[in-house]
């Protein structure tokens, strides 16, 4: 089949358009909860009266920006969920909880510089690259930029630290599967790419799941909840892509796919588990400071 | 049901072995986790009591009927989306018609309104359970009647990808609804069998037009979204931490159906870098 790179271009520039739109829009309302979690710090607690100023004044912010955008924005469903947490009692600190932003901050950590080293390569991010693989590795790795700078900002908003580490425990093991990438033909070493993001995307899947009954702030929660259904839709396409190179079918990897010429277990191979498991889950402390 | 002979490198044994590895994988480990949970959710449930009364008015606030559909016109999140939801509130005051989850999409029912389990006196944690199972009994009811149509010739012809796709799909949602009908049960109270009475209408209106595979996968797409979002909007209503490890456990999984619904219809499998909760259905679809 061939490879309409029109429409293909056209998709992962309204999803650049998309992704910019959000990360401004979420710039400033980030920014002001960091101010209310370092008034939280610095004395008794944020008093009440400035705190309903803040969330109007922010409402009224975000109404601008999103205008702006033309609608576009609350497409990402930060905006929305984020008019709402200003709306609600300020963030309440909790140790537990600034430790499990951390870790989950030092996962995305871990997968922005292996999607980053993955692109170096020449049949993942280079000239002779597959296109949509190119192209979900580079949209990948900017969504886990935007996942990162969201944990951040809510470690910060609860007067934690931000974590800009890689998880300790996780290194060692993307280190040996990058040495061995390195070393490999590129039909074998697409193989491997895909294996270890999968890998990854698991583990910050996983781990999401598992927070969110460890987590106790409310916006934590829903900061949490918004990313994790993300990392289990990156894991569904990358179990896609593995299959058909598996099966050597590489140039069926296009967008739209050859359905008519996929086999029937092709149909559920991306989504193999009725209830997302927990087994491979980040201990919550893994990745905190 | 027609298909076109697989002519794809990748051989259906060896594919089947893979998901067997991963159905494996999937009654080995998640099940038993999900039993425990459940288990633990029905003691969190009696032990609430009263006190979840107590807690529904704020509930409800949260789900508020109008400030979600303000969201939704403001969204990307496509015209259909909000056609349905639009749909949605016009027939919210009009409906009250659980159709049986086995009786297709082309049900609507009309007046059994204690049905099916709905109209018992629900609250607090339970009446999101009861929500959850309506809202799960649709979607097994639009992928049946997808399956129903398409084996009657009247989508043309069906990949067996496709096939394959909404077999399993279902499978799943019906695994959904049997766990949150398991915590229903062990409660003392009625399983769910009625399909969502708000949504279900709006779903027979679009599914009438349905007449190819593109047109059902675009149908699909909005229910999985709907489930998704719906299930992570209760993430934040759920008070039990048992019954947010069942809720956390079923979202990423309607997502997944998502994106490979957008993969197949030519979109990029994950739109967006975050999730939002702007088609989430509120807990008054339950109606009690």
């Amino acid at each position: 089949m061939e490879i309409d790179e029109t429409a293909l271009n056209g998709l992962i520039e309204q999803s650049r358009d998309t992704h910019a739109d959000a990360l401004r829009a979420a710039q400033e309302p980030l920014a002001d909860m960091v101010d209310l979690g370092r008034q939280t710090r610095a004395g008794s607690g944020p008093d009440p009266d400035e705190n309903r100023a803040f969330a109007g004044e922010n409402r009224r912010r975000l109404a601008s920006v999103a205008k702006r955008a033309g609608g576009l924005l609350a497409a990402t469903g930060l905006i929305g969920a984020i008019a709402d947490y200003i709306g609600s009692p300020a963030f309440a600190a909790s140790g537990t909880d600034v430790q499990v932003l951390q870790t989950a901050s030092s996962i995305e950590v871990l997968a922005v510089s292996t999607y980053k080293t993955a692109l170096g390569l020449p049949y993942i991010g280079g000239s002779s690259a597959n296109p949509v693989v190119k192209a979900f590795a580079t949209t990948t790795m900017g969504q886990h930029a935007d996942h990162l700078a969201a944990f951040q900002a809510a470690t910060k908003s609860l007067g934690g630290t931000e974590q800009t580490k890689p998880d300790p425990a996780f290194v060692p093991v993307v280190n040996t599967a990058v040495a061995s990438i390195t070393k490999a033909s590129p039909s074998a070493g697409a193989l491997m790419v895909i294996a270890l993001a999968l890998e990854l995307e698991n583990i910050a899947a996983e781990t999401y799941v598992n927070n969110m009954s460890l987590l106790s702030n409310a916006n934590a929660k829903k900061v949490t909840a918004s990313i994790m259904g993300v990392e289990a839709q990156h894991v569904s396409t990358l179990l896609a892509v593995q299959a058909l190179l598996k099966g050597g079918d590489a140039a069926d990897i296009t967008l739209p796919p050859p359905v008519a010429k996929l086999p029937a277990a092709a149909g559920s191979v991306g989504f193999p588990n009725a209830f997302y498991p927990t087994t491979n889950a980040a201990p919550a402390s893994q990745g905190a400071m | 049901m027609s298909a076109n002979e697989p002519v794809s490198h990748l051989s259906e044994a060896e594919l089947r072995v893979m998901t067997a590895d991963l159905d494996g994988i999937h009654h080995d480990l998640t099940m038993p986790a999900l039993k425990a949970s459940l288990a633990e959710w029905t003691e969190d449930i009696h032990a609430q009591g009263d006190a979840g009364r107590d807690g529904d008015a704020a509930q409800r606030l949260l789900f508020d009927r109008r400030r979600f559909l303000t969201r939704a016109a403001g969204t990307a999140g496509g015209v259909a989306s909000v056609a349905l939801l639009a749909a949605c509130t016009s027939s919210s005051s009009s409906s009250s018609a659980p159709a049986s989850a086995s009786a297709t999409a082309s049900a609507t029912g009309s007046a059994a309104a204690a049905a099916g389990g709905e109209g018992q006196a629900l609250s607090g944690d339970l009446q999101a359970v009861a929500m959850a199972a309506s809202l799960e009994n649709s979607g097994v009811a639009t992928y049946m009647a997808g399956i129903k149509a398409a084996t009657a010739g009247k989508l043309g012809t069906v990949p067996p990808a496709v096939v394959t796709f909404a077999q399993t799909a279902m499978a799943q949602h019906e695994d959904h609804q049997k766990a949150w009908n398991a915590v229903l049960t062990a409660a003392g109270k009625q399983p769910v069998t009625a399909v969502d009475p708000v949504l279900q209408p709006t779903i027979n209106a679009a599914f009438a037009k349905v007449t190819t595979v593109t047109g059902l996968a675009e149908l699909a797409l909005v229910v999985e979204n709907t489930a998704g979002e719906t299930y992570q909007n209760a993430l934040s209503v759920i008070k039990s931490p048992a019954g947010i490890k069942t809720a956390a456990s079923i979202q990423p999984v309607e997502f997944q159906h998502a994106a490979i619904l957008y993969f197949v219809l030519g979109k990029y499998p994950v739109p967006n870098a975050f999730t939002s909760v702007n088609l989430a259905r509120p807990v008054s679809d339950y109606h009690t």
